[in-house]
């Protein structure tokens, strides 16, 4: 401290004073006789400078000067630099930002680390009685409960939509805290006809209205006024960039709601959950004294964070979700290193070039502590360099990203916003490039100015390791991008068992009060199928709960078999089609047939699947077998045995499932399914099926289009992986193939006077081209076997993403990718090779 | 550091020579050379190039203090002075002198 202090003080007065008072020494001794020598006043004044300046700041800063000075005039190697370790950087952030994006951003809610999600029962939604109960129960500060994935029909005055709406309590922004950007939040004492927009919504379909608040819009036949618009970063409460388009408040009673509590201060999770399981024993009592009960809401109850990483260390999904963003960090890491290697090769050879000027500073006297510090900072400067043009090539991809549109039936925006974890995260990577990059050059030219004679053999040798490292590195990446090549060939040759290339889809949401009565929605779907069945071109057309891929009802349960008074536990998917459905999705029936009108009304028929068949009804012939379920006394009767589907993602097993007639089951739910057999391209009758519904209620959301399209989410992860994955393949293979011809080009240019005494001695050209692929070769292979072993064990737990049946370790995999990395290899060699070939004998042997 | 001739200072010594030249009353750097001069019975001779270098040390360390005043023959000159610290110094340094040179007449005064 006192040091510094006094370094401060004596800063500017200090060369005069050391002048002076050498001079008065000097002065002295020149009078007396008995003189003591003078010395060397050089040195004198160098050590003082050492030892009263802040050396180690004011050198750090004389050689950062001295490293732009180098570093401008030599502007290859930095545009190379910027463009390999921007590359690596940018792209880097960049999966950074969406792991971020997924996994640790935080709802936009007040205070999110005291939001808790519970599920009662094991059930995502709870009846609006649970909700209220529980917020009876005085537990928690605050209870609010939200319907997300609602769908809602707005009427814009001249055609009807079908936008996605999230039903909420009318306390749910005062108990969460949301902030708006206009107007305000739904309060407790509004209306149920309220209604806060979205901002995509608003922006895109309102044109941005600024006086939108206060105006009213139609859904689903009413008039609601706008009361609010929701900020343009809105993070809705499941995440994952969901993005709903509006928010009213619940007014059906039988709407299921996700309850979400905050909790008072203190509580925490554990505390909550203790308190949840009590309160639930309650209800379940009090439930029981009025209705029996299917299910015990304290059974499966479950308390889970809502943002951060309380939230991964409570949410199974999001562990996969990390998982997978840890993958593509390591794949991306290991091409940043790649890019870092050839960084470090041009170091290399220009400390190579700079061999004298090091030499000829080391005899002047600098430490060898400085002239590495320097060397160091001049890879600083670069990574610097790099991770400015890394957060440039951030930023656009970011904003490339907030615009795509998914082919998503549910509207996903991201804000992936430059913040202090992103820009902490890019200076970590350029120290580690500083360090990938500089360490070993410096460390190498350093030792070289000191015994130069080790330097010949040496250099070449560390030069070609790292270059089969970058060639095995750029392999481990490319055998994971194949690995998701193939997944993606893979899935979609994967039949989901049903006709995905004829068929259209419509999803029809109906206004939920016209269409309270089940009778009227019978009568819809009657009509709609004969109207669709009508037009030009369309073979047939069949309704549906749910069409696979869009949704799913999974049921676990006791099936008591009746005629051997069996109970088996069953997990099955369940499903209600018209009888048509099977012939539509081209489903073949093993036995029996489609459900027939008239039949006795008290045994109901069902169709199985093939899987549910065997697993469940094996104990005999299952065609014709009664069985009873769901607690009521209704008797089943299997009428068909069907082949399985998949249910919600193309790389499943086909699990059991059975189907009822869509006639005579009480539908509550007021969204329809179709699906429509058209003979011609189904996109060239999206027009008509659309036409067709809408003429049978104006008042009705509709979504029409052909079922591949409509499925696209079962085949987004495997298209996701396949593009980022394959794409990082490409660009580690590039990276490499450029380092391997760098270093192929450096090699010839220094073997010249060799190849020329080699030609002088009569050597064949040919041989001379064949000498240097044959070095490159060497590399590849090398290369290629070091890249192989590390594969085979790093892809190993890939197989968590992959389509069963597709092994990480398959060795078709490894033997496509060594054969391309050798192809692109060789390719990169020839050059050099070529220009090896045409050394001229007498210019190469005048040469040095 | 000495020329042929006179012994070589031990790393560390002039300090010790240095704050003992000091002891009595503050002195200028060529005054301190002298001292330790005459102090040696001419035997050491202490030259410009190592004495301003280990007073600028020691100044930084806080063993003496430096101040601009006159000197005998009206002339402006820097005056060093020992502080308390660098009395400390000096009482530990001698200290460990005395065992070293102590230890090494030993060991020369035995045959081995």
């Amino acid at each position: 401290m006192r040091r510094i202090f006094l370094k401060l003080r004596r800063r500017r007065s200090m060369e005069r004073d050391i002048e002076a008072e050498l001079a008065f020494h000097r002065e002295m001794s020149a009078l007396h006789i008995n003189s003591v020598p003078m010395g060397n006043t050089t040195v004198v004044r160098e050590q003082a400078r050492d030892l009263w300046r802040f050396s180690l700041v004011e050198n750090f800063w004389r050689d950062v000067v001295y490293a732009v000075r180098s570093l401008r005039r030599s502007p290859a190697l930095v545009v190379t630099a910027m463009i390999s370790l921007g590359l690596g950087i940018g792209i880097d952030t960049g999966i950074f930002s969406m792991a971020v994006e997924f996994l640790l951003s935080e709802p936009s809610v007040t205070g999110a680390s005291s939001i808790v999600y519970v599920r009662l029962a094991g059930n995502s939604h709870s009846s609006k009685e649970a909700l209220d109960f529980v917020r009876a129960s005085g537990l928690f500060q605050d209870v609010a409960g939200e319907n997300e994935e609602a769908y809602i029909n707005w009427n814009d005055g001249a055609d009807t939509r079908q936008i996605s709406a999230v039903l909420l309590t009318r306390n749910y922004f005062a108990a969460l805290g949301v902030p708006v950007a206009l107007g305000r939040g739904i309060l407790p004492q509004d209306s149920n006809d309220v209604a806060v927009l979205g901002d995509h919504f608003w922006r895109t379909r309102l044109r941005g209205d600024p006086t939108v608040v206060g105006r009213a819009i139609r859904l689903d036949g009413r008039a609601y006024t706008v009361v609010g618009v929701l900020p343009k970063t809105f993070r809705s409460l499941i995440g994952f960039g969901y993005s709903p388009d509006v928010f009213v408040p619940t007014y059906l009673d039988d709407t299921i709601l996700a309850i979400y509590a905050r909790l008072k201060p203190g509580m925490t999770i554990g505390q909550a959950r203790a308190g949840i399981v009590a309160v639930a024993q309650r209800l379940d009592k009090e439930v029981s004294k009025t209705t029996p009960q299917p299910f015990r809401y304290a059974e499966g109850v479950q308390v889970s964070a809502v943002g951060g990483m309380d939230r991964i260390r409570t949410e199974t999904e999001m562990q996969t979700v990390g998982l997978f963003f840890v993958m593509l960090l390591v794949v991306v890491g290991l091409v940043l290193a790649i890019a870092c290697v050839n960084v470090a090769s041009l170091l290399l050879a220009r400390g190579s070039a700079r061999r004298q000027e090091l030499a000829i500073r080391l005899s002047l006297g600098a430490g060898r502590a400085r002239l590495f510090q320097q060397l160091l900072i001049e890879a600083a400067l670069l990574s610097l360099l790099g991770a400015a043009c890394g957060l440039l090539l951030r930023q656009a991809l970011a904003a490339t990203v907030e615009q795509l549109q998914l082919p998503l039936p549910i509207p996903i925006r991201f804000h992936l916003t430059l913040d202090w974890r992103i820009t902490l995260y890019a200076t970590l990577l350029a120290t580690f490039t500083t360090l990938a990059c500089g360490l070993l050059p410096a460390w190498r030219s350093v030792r070289q100015s000191i015994a130069p004679s080790l330097r010949r053999e040496g250099r070449m040798r560390l030069q070609r390791a790292l270059v089969v490292a970058q060639l095995a590195l750029s392999l481990v990446v490319l055998t994971a991008g194949f690995l998701f090549l193939r997944n993606l060939w893979r899935s979609n040759a994967i039949s989901p068992g049903f006709d995905i290339r004829h068929t259209i889809y419509a999803d029809v949401n109906l206004p939920p009060q016209a269409y309270k009565d089940v009778a009227r929605k019978r009568a819809f779907v009657a009509e709609a199928l004969r109207r669709l069945t009508a037009l030009p071109g369309i073979q047939s057309a069949a309704a549906a709960r749910v069409v696979p891929f869009n949704g799913g009802t999974r049921f676990a349960g006791g099936l008591k078999l009746l005629d051997t008074g069996k109970t088996v536990n069953t997990f099955y998917y369940w499903n209600a089609v018209s009888p048509d459905y099977f012939r539509v999705m081209g489903i073949a029936f093993l036995s029996g047939q489609t459900f027939q009108t008239g039949g006795d009304a008290a045994t109901r028929p069902v169709i199985v699947n093939r899987p549910f068949a065997q697993r469940y009804l094996a104990d005999g012939e299952p065609l014709g077998r009664t069985f009873r379920y769901g607690g009521d006394d209704t008797a089943y009767r299997v009428v068909g045995i069907v082949d399985a589907t998949k249910n919600l993602s193309i790389g499943e097993d086909p699990q059991p499932q059975f189907y009822e007639d869509l006639a005579r089951i009480d539908n509550t739910r007021t969204r329809l399914e179709f699906i429509v057999g058209s003979a011609t391209p189904p996109a060239t009758q999206l027009q008509a099926v659309r036409a067709a519904l809408r003429r049978i209620e104006p008042n009705a959301g509709l979504e029409v289009a052909t079922l591949y399209s409509s499925i696209g989410l079962a085949f987004l992860p495997s298209q996701v992986g396949a593009a980022l994955l394959g794409g990082l393949g490409v660009l580690g293979l590039m990276l490499a193939t450029i380092g391997l011809y760098g270093v192929m080009v450096y090699s010839v240019s220094r073997r010249t006077r060799e190849i020329g005494v080699r030609l002088a001695l009569g050597a064949d050209r040919r041989d001379i081209a064949f000498m240097v692929l044959a070095g490159a070769a060497r590399l590849i292979l090398i290369g290629s076997a070091v890249g192989l072993l590390c594969a085979f064990f790093l892809v190993k737990p890939l197989a968590i993403f992959l389509v069963p049946g597709l092994r990480p370790s398959d060795p078709l995999s490894f033997l496509a990718v060594a054969l391309l990395l050798a192809i692109t290899g060789l390719a990169a060699a020839w050059g050099p090779a070529r220009r090896a070939a045409a050394v001229d004998p007498m210019t190469s042997l005048r040469y040095e | 550091m000495a020329k042929s001739g006179s012994p070589m200072l031990l790393q560390g010594t002039l300090d010790l020579l240095i704050l003992h030249a000091l002891q009595r009353c503050p002195l200028h750097g060529y005054s301190i050379a002298q001292t330790i001069h005459l102090l040696s019975g001419e035997a050491l001779k202490v030259e410009e190039g190592s004495l301003y270098p280990a007073l600028y040390r020691l100044e930084l360390d806080g063993a003496i203090a430096a101040q601009w005043g006159v000197s005998e023959n009206n002339r402006k000159a820097k005056y060093y002075e020992i502080t308390k610290r660098g009395r400390k110094l000096l009482a530990a340094q001698q200290e460990t002198w005395n065992r070293l040179s102590i230890g090494v007449q030993r060991v020369l005064a035995r045959q081995p």
